[in-house]
């Protein structure tokens, strides 16, 4: 991936004075909905987020997927209305809702044209608080998640990032698939969504997060509302606690080869267990893998492997976060004719990265660059949004997300240097290829010095 | 065709935009009015309303340059597109490809900047989500900018207009670069392959034949030498449109974009139309064997350019179709099992072009039973009007995509550009956004029956190997 899954750019303080817009985080009260908006009348939509502070690695042993299920369920019939009567009456409304699975959040995004937002909430409200799970949508949505799942198999780069993922963290929490897998989803019943609806579903895991042509009263009153409504149903005494052990590399270097036929270009994710964002070293870090790595054309891996060699079209290396360091991971795409020499030369410019650093004028043009695009983190109030739901969701401190430019003008060049040198492993990486095995396995042995048992090979379509 | 492959917000083949409803009486949108007295504006500058308060300001050079500025001081940002009106429709047999491989050259070394030194200097003066794409009918070069890097950027992209310099060391590295890219968008995907099937089949003298990212060996045979003769050609202000939205004053970036562009010349190179396609009188159809586990199916129907009159009415047949979960064809294909995806290509092509259908089955249903509930559905909306509630749905479908393809100084910029490059002005395709408004089921019913002819479509299935 070129980014992270969230952006991380900064803002600059000085950006606070334009916007002239509301922010609220309402008082916590006990048990009550956290609830954050911001207004913006430019256009006359109102954009509306309901997330519930707890993902897939929620998901009980031998039900992987449930989290992803239960949500989408919750859009697919109520007491009072079916499908088909709830997808009339959004379309009919020119609103949309959909629900986003992470590992560490569940999160419905709604978006409306202003003038119907009051049968919008009243409709989502009705969504979230009275789920029929009827064993007719559950039936179909096994089947729909099931194709999806088998259609991926068709998409090298998902593939391949979802099988590095795995194999990666292996049984971590952090390594399952949020889809799940067509055995296990197989199992989901009635009796499991309605469990799993009852621990998720709760006013002390929710927030809401708002913004566009509406007032604060409007979104403040709905969540009090939906808090009034959830407190009064019957819900899991406590919720599931899932104590997330923080992943460990493996000792050793690791090689999966998912083999596919016909392949002429592979698809390769390399990578280690990252940093959490508020690790101490996560700063220069962040530097460092901006001057390696990018999103940047000027970067190491983009310069030496696309622009001077044209190896591969792409060539980035980026980081993943979550309550627990996630990971630290490179991708490239080469023709499977120049792919042992790109990973081979790739892995040579990290071993580089860890024992020399980068240069000072490395240092201070990736320093500027994050420093001066800062203000791109914050200059609308969907994002401005989004940072407040990742810092309540990855449990970071609040304003986190507003600290960058301040935290990253400290950093010196021997920081990052430094903290390069102890981070990467190379010597104890996954890498994950996607291509034609036969063509591939004996020079792959060569490219990243490992034995043949140190290399795996499976089917693309394995599970 | 991205320049960069990014996938948290990659574009697909075709560039995609939202069409819908301009009107007034909105809610006005503050942060786009405020002004400051430093900014008034020239009188060269043209104002022209778009939605919701938002106001265009048009200036036209005298050698040609078109200028679209929209100011908006909600934050001290901008972004700065340079649409270029040509695509993979204005290049020839033999050597497809190239507008896209050119759009790679133009990040290359410039009479004033060494290679490489254009995106650093962007990148240190805090430039985000610079980038570059291809269609079959323009070439767009984006980024966003802190408020105050205006004239930095003024001026570097007045200068890869002019003064690139095309060698062949870098022509050939970055042709290889493209070659991965085609590996990657087509040669690997199985709905690359399909779809480049699908407008190989459809199409039988237009240039919208061929790939955007063109062919291998097209790719191979070509020199440093034609993409010179391409720059010259299709480089110049007279075929560009400069799209700036954000924290700027739309006289200071007149006279900026005055000074930098102004006397850049003119080129008198006139692109010739392409040859009409020949009306299709017979179906056409292949099966593909891909590596895939679940079939897949492309349905596509020849559709009038986005200027023709037919286009509103085809635009709210295509929502009451196929946008959103209550559209006839998300009811009959995914409710009832048969698919898990339903999409449809958007009606925005310089050139008469088609209506695509793209299914993916579920798990041993078939393409053809797919293909059958289609032409069934299509059938009863040429032979029944549709309701007021249906044609009201269909709309506000539309009204809503609108709107939300418009929340960011890059959405609008890339809005007005789109319909500035397929339009041949924007205020010609806001007029056809909004004549959808008017739209009667009666003309949705006409439509159906002009444009969905069983004889005239092509389908393309794809089936596991």
């Amino acid at each position: 991936m070129k980014k992270p899954e969230f952006s991380i750019l900064s803002f600059s303080p000085f950006l606070g004075q334009f916007f002239g817009l509301i922010f609220f985080l309402l008082p916590t009260l006990s048990g009550a909905i956290e609830t954050a908006f911001e207004q913006d009348p430019s256009l006359p939509i109102v954009y509306l987020n309901i997330a519930i502070q707890s993902g897939s690695v929620s998901d009980p042993p031998g039900q992987a997927g449930l989290t992803n299920f239960m949500g989408e369920m919750l859009l697919r019939g109520t007491s009072s209305q079916t499908k088909k009567q709830i997808d009339l009456a959004l379309d009919q409304m020119g609103a949309s809702l959909e629900v986003e699975t992470r590992l560490e959040a569940m999160i419905f995004r709604g978006a409306v044209l202003s003038s119907q937002l009051k049968p919008f909430l009243e409709l989502l409200h009705e969504i979230l608080c009275r789920p029929s799970f009827t064993g007719r949508e559950i039936k179909k949505l096994k089947a729909e998640i099931t194709s999806l799942l088998q259609e991926e198999l068709g998409h090298d780069h998902s593939l391949t990032y979802r099988k590095f993922n795995h194999f990666l963290f292996q049984d971590h929490p952090y390594g399952k698939s949020i889809l799940g897998q067509i055995s296990e989803l197989q199992q989901l019943t009635h009796t499991s969504l309605l469990s799993h609806y009852e621990s998720l579903i709760k006013s002390s895991l929710i927030l809401v997060l708002a913004t566009g042509d509406t007032s604060l009263e409007q979104i403040s009153g709905w969540s009090q509302q939906l808090e009034k409504t959830l407190s009064s149903r019957r819900t899991a005494e406590s919720t599931p606690s899932v104590k997330l052990q923080t992943p460990q590399d493996s000792n050793h270097r690791r090689l999966l080869l998912i083999d596919k036929p016909d392949r002429t270009q592979t698809q390769i994710y390399g990578g280690q267990i990252g940093v959490h964002l508020t690790d101490p070293d996560y700063f220069p870090l962040y530097i460092g893998n901006h001057a390696f790595g990018g999103p940047s054309f000027s970067a190491i891996l983009m310069t030496q492997i696309r622009v001077k060699r044209g190896w591969s079209y792409g060539a980035n290396s980026s980081f993943r976060f979550g309550t627990q360091p996630r990971s630290w991971s490179f991708h490239l795409f080469p023709a499977e004719k120049n792919t042992p020499q790109a990973l081979e030369y790739t892995l040579h410019l990290i071993e580089n990265l860890k024992e020399k650093g980068i240069t000072a004028a490395q240092f201070e043009f990736a320093k500027e660059s994050l420093i001066k695009s800062s203000g791109f983190m914050y200059n609308t109030p969907r994002l401005r949004i989004e940072n407040k739901l990742l810092e309540k969701t990855l449990n970071l401190p609040q304003g986190f997300m507003q600290s960058y430019a301040t935290e990253l003008k400290k950093i010196q060049l021997s920081q990052v240097n430094a903290a390069l040198k102890k981070f990467l492993k190379p010597d104890q990486m996954a890498i994950a290829v996607l291509g034609t095995a036969k063509n591939l396995t004996e020079s792959l042995t060569r490219s990243t010095q490992l034995s043949p048992d140190k290399i795996q090979v499976v089917s693309y379509t394995s599970d | 065709m991205n320049r960069i492959l990014s996938f948290s917000c990659m574009r697909p083949f075709i560039f995609f935009f939202s069409i819908g409803l301009f009107l007034t009486g909105c809610s006005t949108g503050g942060q786009h009015k405020k002004k400051s007295d430093s900014c008034a504006l020239k009188k060269e500058g043209q104002v022209i309303p778009l939605i919701s308060g938002i106001q265009v300001i048009r200036f036209v050079f005298e050698n040609g340059l078109r200028l679209l500025v929209v100011e908006n001081r909600s934050s001290p940002t901008f972004a700065y597109q340079s649409w270029f009106r040509v695509g993979s429709r204005d290049e020839e047999p033999g050597r497809t490809g190239l507008a896209h491989l050119f759009e790679h050259m133009m990040f290359k070394e410039t009479k004033n900047l060494k290679d490489g030194e254009f995106d650093r200097l962007l990148e240190s003066a805090g430039a985000q989500g610079e980038n570059a794409f291809t269609s079959r009918d323009y070439t767009a070069y984006i980024q966003e900018l802190p408020q105050d890097q205006l004239e930095l950027i003024v001026r570097a992209e007045s200068d890869r207009m002019h003064h690139l310099v095309i060698n062949q060391h870098a022509f050939e590295t970055e042709r290889e670069v493209v070659q991965n890219e085609r590996r990657f968008r087509t040669e690997n995907s199985p709905d690359g392959l399909m779809n480049q099937e699908l407008f190989e089949l459809a199409f039988t003298k237009h240039p919208y034949h061929w790939p955007i990212i063109g062919y291998e060996k097209d790719l191979n045979q070509m020199n440093s030498e034609d993409a010179r003769l391409f720059y010259l050609k299709h480089y110049s202000p007279n075929h560009a449109t400069i799209v700036v939205v954000g924290d700027v004053c739309a006289s200071q970036v007149y006279s900026l974009a005055q000074k930098y562009y102004g006397t850049l010349p003119p080129q008198n190179f006139t692109p010739s139309n392409p040859l009409n396609e020949p009306i299709q009188t017979n179906p056409r159809k292949k099966q593909l064997k891909l590596n895939i586990q679940v079939e897949k199916l492309l349905v596509a129907y020849p559709i009038p350019a986005f200027t023709h009159p037919d286009i509103p009415a085809l635009q709210v047949l295509r929502s009451l179709v196929g946008l959103g979960k209550s559209s006839r064809l998300n009811q009959a294909l995914i409710e009832t099992g048969v698919a898990s995806s339903v999409d449809l290509s958007e009606l925005d092509d310089k050139d008469p072009s088609l209506l695509i259908i793209a299914v993916d089955l579920q798990h041993q249903k078939r393409a053809t039973q797919a293909e059958s509930i289609i032409l069934k559905e299509f059938d009863r909306l040429a032979k029944n009007s549709v309701s007021q509630h249906e044609l009201e749905r269909a709309k506000n479908k539309i009204n809503f995509d609108t709107y939300s393809g418009l929340g960011s100084n890059f959405q609008l910029a890339q809005f007005l550009g789109s319909l500035e490059s397929i339009a041949g002005d924007f205020v010609v395709g806001m007029r056809q956004i909004e004549k959808i408004q008017s739209v009667t089921a009666q003309e949705v019913q006409a439509v159906a029956q002009r444009y969905l002819n069983l004889k005239g479509r092509t389908v393309i299935i794809g089936v596991p190997k």
